[in-house]
């Protein structure tokens, strides 16, 4: 065992801590905010990262990526998080849209698609949910008529973040096959959001304008050449999919970040001589370390060529948990004017810590909630027994 | 950054975990819950012939050159048992000590014989009146100690007792006719004495200042409650497993009662408290191993892992109904195995101000 960072991976850390400071303006507070500029900001990252070489350092070299080891990409996600992700939507291409394409797509599929995420110029949204199937998510009833050369679709699409930033591309999940059971009859799309028909919505939330939206198809036409994978078989790569995506976000350090944030404050406002300030946030750092370990297994297994399955998922259970206890402990520490948002000047934190709870209201709700996740654990983990 | 075990250790946890399941049934662990002296001296002897008396101990004093890290595996396997053995506390709290602060004849004497396991030591913190073993000590005293010590461990089959006082360590032989040792109405975990020293001869644990000393028990105790940690960790993943056991095997309203998603889900917070103590104590174990300051790495693991014992153990009860609240069944053994170890070394809230004092905190 262990528990440290190599040189090398010190300085790449301290490299890409530079790089932020420099790239982030002030006024960066992350995605779904009502600010124009921030769309725009995270092209231009996208952009500044992928001429050193760092935005698909996770991806093969036949792909135009550079291979990176487990723990270089690690690094990578741990500075995203904590700095609000400033790749914006575009941390989905690479964490798994992309992957999903060199494992499923064909030479024509990847040749089309890969380069302008490689490059960061795209923005995808993802078709996943739907008002009738969330959890059940297998029960989707968007529908894709097959005519040869073609698809037509038909349905309704809800909570798709990124769709009105605008997205160019939509990774969609439709019924192709309504005899076949539930989950052997789905496919993937990879959908052209210039197409006509084609309706975004957006949906307000309590962290504020710009997260969600519905998607409405109707009668959307997309040709057959952007199928992925194999017909009525998309429901593996919605699994492989979520297994990516699951292992890519390092929400830790997001809370790691505000955690610093609250010290500073404490330190500034003059309670963090406060025995019962400091044991709270004492017990705000023990769970980030536990959580922080608990990801680093999940990596040293795949840096030792195993799959993370249920391990990712405990990873993922304390992450979430992590990141709303931090936002809750870090309000009541705040007092009444915790509840002050950042465009109110006598915010503590510049708003910072209410804007980190609204957020994290959907942590254990998006790409699948804890309730599920513990499911998948209990059932595949424990070997619990299903319900009858 | 690497959080497996090496090929060595797996080794090690593998020959552990056979040697629980084929030597030490819960009927030992049972069996020694209210004994007087709490000793199972055959499988001490065992323990002792595979060379995990000794295994922190360095070569050249007879040990296995093992480090602590390989302690905590070792000893993470055994409370799978749980096993009822005396080495956790004869290695962290009297070899290790005696190696770091004792005279040349002092190891000499002690660390083959603690080494090979023919010999048994403990150290003596606690004070009546004191609030946990982090209290100075009030017994002073130099040639001849006179006073009582609390929650000793192993007291009775101990050879030597490690023994703070105000003018630092003494060596105290407790089989020499002046200390009386009676067990505690305890918990039916280690076993835990009240030690009376009536004139006790007792020598100076080498020349080092009082300083040094009060730095050599501080770091026995942060070894000792790693360890037990570890140990603990086993506990938790036992009384996990019979959960899960019981949960599939019981039926009620026509299912199991696994089925049911709050009993269900009881267990994977149960799992996943679990795997996140495991790593913490691993990460403090490493870091006893190394050189630096360890303060934070294991007060980190302790805060959290003592939250979590507590935890782990109320959903293992809930779950087994009252099944597990009967001695009949075996996760008692475990339970009190957790909750000694809880409250022992300093509650969670002490390791919490620990780690408050790491983190920029004016």
């Amino acid at each position: 065992m262990d528990f440290s960072f190599a040189p090398e991976e010190v300085a790449f850390r301290a490299e890409l801590r530079s790089f932020l400071a420099d790239a982030l303006p002030a006024w960066w507070r992350g995605m779904f905010v009502d600010d124009e500029r921030a769309i725009p900001t995270t092209r231009d990252i996208c952009r500044r990262l992928a001429e050193r070489g760092w935005l698909t350092m996770a991806w093969p070299p036949e792909f135009g990526g550079s291979g990176a080891s487990v723990w270089m990409q690690t690094i990578l996600r741990e500075e995203m998080w904590a700095n609000e992700e400033p790749r914006g939507p575009q941390y989905m291409n690479l964490n798994y849209i992309g992957p999903l394409i060199m494992r499923y797509g064909s030479p024509e599929q990847q040749q089309r698609f890969l380069p302008p995420m490689a490059r960061g110029e795209v923005i995808w949204c993802q078709g996943f949910s739907e008002p009738d199937a969330g959890s059940d998510l297998a029960a989707l009833a968007t529908r894709a008529e097959d005519r040869g050369d073609h698809f037509v679709v038909d349905g309704r699409k809800i909570w798709t973040s990124y769709a009105d930033a605008p997205a160019d591309w939509c990774l969609l999940l439709v019924r192709t096959n309504r005899s076949a059971p539930k989950h052997r009859g789905i496919s993937v799309l990879l959908v052209d959001m210039a197409t006509p028909g084609i309706d975004v919505r957006p949906i307000d939330t309590l962290a504020g304008p710009h997260e969600f939206n519905e998607v409405t198809f109707d009668g959307v036409v997309v040709p057959r050449d952007c199928l992925l994978g194999a017909v009525d078989e998309g429901w593996q790569l919605v699994v492989a999919g979520l297994t990516f995506e699951r292992a890519g976000i390092a929400r830790y350090a997001r809370a790691g970040r505000v955690i610093e944030m609250l010290v500073e404050w404490a330190n500034t406002t003059g309670c963090a001589a406060d025995p019962n300030v400091r044991r709270k946030l004492a017990d705000l750092r023990v769970r980030y370390e536990a959580a922080r370990l608990l990801n680093y297994r999940a990596v040293s297994m795949q840096a030792a060529g195993v799959v993370p399955t249920t391990e990712a998922s405990i990873a993922r259970i304390h992450n979430g948990q992590l990141e709303q206890l931090v936002s809750q402990v870090g309000l009541e520490l705040l007092g009444p004017a915790g509840q002050l948002g950042a465009d109110d000047p006598w915010a503590p934190l510049q708003g910072a810590i209410r804007r980190h709870w609204a957020r994290n209201v959907p942590t254990t709700i998006a790409a699948g909630t804890l309730e599920v996740q513990k499911n998948v654990v209990a059932q595949r983990g424990l070997g619990l027994p299903r319900p009858s | 950054m690497d959080l497996t075990l090496s090929a060595e250790q797996r080794l090690l946890a593998e020959a552990a975990r056979g040697f629980v399941v084929r030597s030490c049934p819960p009927e030992r662990a049972r069996a020694m819950v209210a004994d007087p002296i709490g000793l199972d001296a055959e499988l001490w002897s065992t323990m002792a012939g595979l060379g995990w008396a000794g295994l922190p101990v360095p070569d050249a004093q007879g040990g296995g050159g093992g480090g602590i890290l390989d302690l905590a595996v070792l000893c993470e396997a055994l409370g799978r048992g749980p096993v009822p053995s005396p080495v956790l506390v004869s290695t962290t709290l009297a070899a290790l000590p005696i190696l770091w602060a004792g005279s040349e004849s002092q190891r000499a004497r002690w660390l083959p014989a603690l080494a090979a396991g023919e010999a048994i030591g403990t150290m003596a913190i606690v004070e009546p009146g004191g609030r946990d073993e982090w209290d100075d000590s009030k017994l002073n005293g130099d040639g001849a100690l006179t006073g009582t010590k609390l929650l000793v461990p192993w007291a009775a089959s101990a050879d030597v007792l490690v023994v703070t006082t105000s003018g630092g360590l003494r060596l105290v032989e407790p089989r020499s006719g002046q200390v009386a040792v009676e067990r505690h109405d305890d918990l039916g975990a280690d076993p835990l004495f009240e030690v009376r020293l009536s004139a006790a001869a007792a020598e100076p644990l080498g020349s080092g200042a009082t300083e040094f000393q009060a730095g050599v028990v501080r770091r026995a105790i942060d070894h000792a409650a790693v360890i037990q940690l570890a140990y603990a960790v086993g506990c938790a993943e036992r009384a996990l497993e019979l959960a899960v056991q019981h949960a599939s095997d019981r039926h009620q309203f026509g299912q199991p009662i696994g089925s049911f998603q709050a009993v269900a889900h009881r267990c994977v917070d149960m799992l996943t408290d679990l795997d996140a103590t495991r790593y913490l104590a691993y990460r403090a174990a490493w870091a006893l191993d190394g050189s630096g300051d360890t303060d934070l790495e294991v007060a980190t693991a302790l805060a959290y892992g003592k939250d979590a014992l507590r935890r782990i153990f109320v959903h293992a009860h809930q779950v087994h109904g009252a099944m597990g609240f009967s001695t009949e069944h075996d996760l008692h053994l475990f339970t009190r195995r957790a909750k000694s170890f809880e409250l022992s070394y300093g509650a969670a809230a002490r390791h919490l101000d620990r780690v408050a004092d790491h983190m920029g905190l004016a």
